[in-house]
């Protein structure tokens, strides 16, 4: 029993001991900390990060009628590019150049606009012109016009009051026919007159809104978030906590409920409006928006919904849907609006008060009840996240997440690959040099034939032909891959000390004593490579994640997993990379190569600072 | 045994390797179950049937499998990969006639300079060993081995061309040349060399810290010897130990890693050289793997794998000989 703790306070002991040499090394230390760093970073992924990192969705409980909602849209900059100062935000002047051509067709004026970089110098003809519409299309969305001039090839200038000029659609801009018919300006302008246009335009970076606090309904304060006004006085709306959508498994039951009893008193259609009202502070539309509304009514009548924004004056209805079935939610969705969609550009010109309206139309001559459950509107912004988020067409991922969640790739990746590589390298090298012969000669020449071919060329052929027969390539087939040709260095070296080890005299005196082979092989040779074993252990992690982030990057990783390799894959295929997207988009792939970059290193610092320690050869000659 | 001999047995082992080679090839492509290059043929039954009948004949597609290796074997001795259809020519012309001379022009400008760079840091940095130069560069040289390469080739895409819109971001050569080809040599050197330029740095960055730590490690090896101390004893000049002594029997590691780089070269780069667009044998790797209608051309990738394996094999013998001839040491039996 003493025997027992004695081993153990001398093991005690040499860690300390070991310890103590260690912490002499500086880069040794920073190595370690990066590794714990990472190590931690990954162990709480789940925390650090909030989104899942492949195809985060906002849950079905929030919004019932949607399969997920997305969190943001694609290609999204981080949030702290609010705080750069040399961002452009707000109103700008923008100058865009058209070319007019007109003609006389059937005793009606027809007029073109060619924009600049469409048209050819040394003008086109009519027929050429044709193609084109008779409005100037610009670039952005115009919030005012400014200025618009023309120069007809002769040169004499012309001013156009901007009276005579309309915006239609917010980025379309032509002669207003009252004041100035097609006509009037052929007479004013020859072909190939020179327009030049000065609008301004605002340029913002968005942040995603959410319009209703309490789009579920919760609470009795949900209540107080909407107004509503009706066209008569039979519409009664009140908070109720009995009738809200629910599904098994959730409680939470409250709506809104809106009663008509107009059926001895309408003889017209009642409408009824409610609305929440929102400041919207952004010179710029949303990229897009998403509107759910979860609606049920009593009585057959049929009910027409009607999702509005109404800003000052101007009404813009997004959707419009008739409710016939009754006694069931029905979920209403309005959602994907493709960016710069008219819709976004009309609704959102100005920084102002808004107001998300629930319009219902209801037939005259009915009594009927109206729940009305998850009524939200979210506006999605083009800022997100602390990196931003990548490209994906439906579900865009938020690349902090994914980051996060990637250290727990590379870390298993280069781990497990290092401890198989070292341990095939341990034992081959171990049976090699100790058992000799034959069987020396057979692994030698095998890992000779490893070590001439060419690595990554054969990685990526094996890739492929894994692929070729399971249909994808998983996290473990990497494994294997970069294992199979990462052990035999260490063979090597491993053989090359146990061929010197076994003539040393402590092995000939275990022999004499009668220590059998496995007893010599444990007692006293394999302490003497443990060393080396370590330094190899360290050393091979980092080659082990570059070449994981390689083969990522090549497109020949596992795409079911959030990984360093897999954001740099994305943005290589992104399409964004051959324009200025490095500059553009740094943020996106900087941050994961420079994650590979220094957790390997890391390794590469501890397996050194091992190496100054358990090398004897290199302790001699500092 | 003298040196005739040594020579006959390396000869004798290399002819070994390029067989066992060979059958590697074969168990990758052909023998394992579920075999890449079978199904690839299958997959071009019903939308190729042209392509599908050559490659079938070629392969021996529905022969035995002693058959099939021995196939294999002719069709890989006499460089006969057959004809690849996604290219529109035989896969030796494929490989020979542009992407085999655009990757030595690359890998050679970028090994060379590699090379005499990373050796004259290697000595300056063994002959100021424990020095802060010797620290700091030995601890970059080990901080590239972590750097992915990608991540230097786009910061210097980022900096260079996009920011200072000095270099091409692709391309061998400028993309007006496909049309009009240029006649004047001084314009077709500069024009390369133009294109040359991010690729090469970005080789040279990735490899250079590789050689620093070689170089270093021959040389502090040597240095210690007591032969290096007696000619020091001797009253010899420094430059005399440094040249007669000590780079000269520190240099024979070095001579077989150089060859063995120059054999890699034929391989390119496949990440540098997919990153600028280059169109080399790295290039043809990515290009072969990644098709563009989907899917992978097999019956090159096995090709372009052969190749390369055979150039390393055959560099390896070449260091060997050099070795038997240069090193006294080497006992011939």
């Amino acid at each position: 029993m003493s025997t027992r703790k004695q081993k153990i306070s001398f093991t005690i002991k040499r860690i300390k001991n070991f310890w103590n040499q260690y912490k002499k090394s500086k880069r040794g230390l920073l190595g370690l900390a990066i590794i714990i760093f990472y190590s931690i970073v990954g162990i709480f992924a789940p925390v650090i990060a909030t989104y899942a990192p492949i195809e985060p969705r906002i849950p079905t409980s929030e919004y019932p009628g949607s399969p997920g909602v997305k969190i943001a849209t694609r290609l999204c900059k981080p949030f702290w590019y609010k705080y750069l100062p040399w961002i452009k935000r707000g109103l700008t002047n923008i100058t865009e150049t058209f070319y007019f051509y007109g003609n006389i067709m059937f005793g009606s004026a027809i007029i073109h606009f060619i924009p600049e970089n469409q048209h050819p110098e040394g003008g086109l003809d009519f027929d050429k012109a044709a193609e084109f519409p008779n409005y100037m299309a610009s670039s952005y969305k115009v919030l005012k016009l400014i200025e618009i001039k023309a120069t007809p090839p002769d040169g004499k200038q012309l001013f156009f009051n901007i009276s005579e000029w309309q915006v239609r659609g917010a980025r379309l801009v032509l002669p207003n026919e009252l004041v100035l018919p097609a006509n009037k300006l052929l007479q004013m302008c020859t072909n190939a007159t020179m327009f030049k246009m000065t609008y301004t335009t605002g340029a913002d970076l968005v942040e995603n809104m959410k319009i209703v606090k309490d789009h579920k309904f919760t609470t009795a304060k949900s209540y107080n978030e909407w107004n509503w006004a009706s066209s008569s006085a039979e519409f009664n709306v009140q908070y109720d906590n009995k009738h809200g959508f629910t599904t098994p498994g959730r409680e939470e039951s409250g709506c809104l409920n809106i009663t008509f009893t107009g059926e001895d008193t309408t003889s017209e259609d009642a409408t009824i409006m409610l609305w929440k009202e929102f400041y919207y502070p952004y010179y710029q539309p949303p990229t897009d928006i998403f509107i759910h509304t979860s609606i049920y009514k009593t009585g057959s009548s049929t009910i027409t919904l009607q999702l509005t924004f109404i800003h000052e004056t101007e009404e813009f209805t997004v959707k419009t849907v008739d409710i016939a079935e009754p006694n069931k939610y029905n979920h209403i969705i309005a959602s994907e609006f493709t960016q710069n969609s008219t819709i976004l550009d009309s609704i959102f010109s100005t920084p102002g008060n808004y107001k998300f309206v629930v319009k219902l139309k209801i037939p005259a001559g009915t009594n009927t009840t109206i729940y009305l459950d998850y009524v939200d509107c979210l506006l999605y912004g083009n800022i997100f996240g602390w990196l931003g988020t990548d490209n994906a067409k439906v579900y865009p991922s938020d690349i902090f997440s994914t980051l996060v969640y990637g250290t727990r790739v590379s870390l298993i990746v280069g781990l497990l690959t290092a401890v198989f590589s070292t341990f095939i390298g341990l034992f081959l090298g171990l049976v090699s040099g100790y058992v000799g012969g034959i069987v020396d000669e057979a692994i030698m020449r095998f890992t000779d034939l490893l070590l001439v071919l060419p690595t990554l060329p054969l990685m990526i052929v094996l890739t492929v032909s894994m692929r070729a027969t399971s249909g994808y390539i998983s996290m473990w087939n990497i494994i294997i891959i970069i294992t199979l040709f990462g052990w035999m260095g260490f063979a090597r070296s491993v053989r090359s000390m146990v061929l010197s080890l076994r003539e040393r005299a402590f092995v000939e005196a275990a022999k004499a004593a009668g220590g059998g082979r496995l007893h010599i092989i444990n007692k006293h040779i394999l302490p003497n490579v443990f060393a080396l074993v370590y330094i190899t252990l360290a050393m091979s992690v980092p080659s082990a994640i570059v070449i994981e982030a390689s083969l990522s990057w090549l497109g020949l990783g596992d795409p079911r997993l959030a990984s360093w390799g897999k954001i740099l894959y994305d943005f290589n295929n992104s399409g964004v990379v051959t324009t200025k997207g490095l500059l553009d988009y740094w943020f996106w792939v900087f941050p994961a190569c420079l994650a590979i970059a220094t957790l390997a290193a890391a390794f590469v610092l501890v397996g050194y600072s091992l190496d100054e320690i358990l090398n004897p050869r290199l302790r001699e000659r500092r | 045994m003298g040196l005739k001999g040594y020579i006959a047995r390396r000869i004798i082992y290399t002819l070994i390797l390029i067989w066992a080679i060979i059958t590697v090839n074969f168990l990758i492509f052909n023998a394992l179950p579920g075999s890449p290059i079978e199904a690839y043929i299958a997959s071009l039954k019903g939308s190729r049937p042209e392509a599908f009948r050559r490659l079938a004949e070629h392969f021996g597609l529905n022969k035995s499998l002693h058959e099939k290796y021995l196939i294999t074997l002719k069709n890989l001795i006499t460089f006969d990969f057959g004809y690849s259809d996604n290219f529109g020519a035989p896969i030796i012309d494929v490989i020979t006639r542009e992407r085999l001379p655009n990757t030595l022009i690359l890998m050679g400008t970028a090994e060379v300079i590699t090379i005499l760079i990373g050796m004259l840091l290697g000595v300056i940095v063994a002959y100021k060993r424990g020095g802060v130069l010797d620290t700091t560069i030995v601890t970059g040289s080990l901080l590239t081995y972590s750097v992915p390469i990608f991540f230097i080739a786009w910061l210097l895409i980022t900096f260079f061309c996009l920011y200072l819109h000095w270099l091409p971001t692709s391309f061998a050569y400028p993309v007006t040349w496909i049309r009009n080809p240029p006649s004047n040599i001084i314009e077709i050197i500069s024009g390369r060399i133009y294109h040359l330029i991010l690729p090469t740095i970005t080789l040279v960055i990735f490899s250079v810290g590789g050689w620093i730590l070689l170089t270093r490690a021959c040389i502090l090896e040597t240095i210690t010897e007591d032969y290096v101390i007696t000619a020091r004893a001797k009253g010899l000049k420094e430059r005399t130990v440094l040249y007669k002594h000590v780079l000269k029997n520190a240099s024979l590691p070095i001579i077989t890693n150089v060859a063995l780089a120059f054999a890699g070269m034929v391989g390119g780069a496949t990440i540098t050289e997919t990153l600028f667009n280059y169109k080399g044998m790295g290039r043809l790797i990515y290009d072969a793997i990644f098709l563009t209608g989907g899917g992978s051309d097999i019956p090159l990738l096995e090709a372009i794998f052969y190749i390369l394996a055979l150039c390393v094999v055959v560099a390896n013998f070449l260091a060997d000989l050099i070795y038997g001839v240069i090193d006294p040491r080497i006992k011939y039996d």
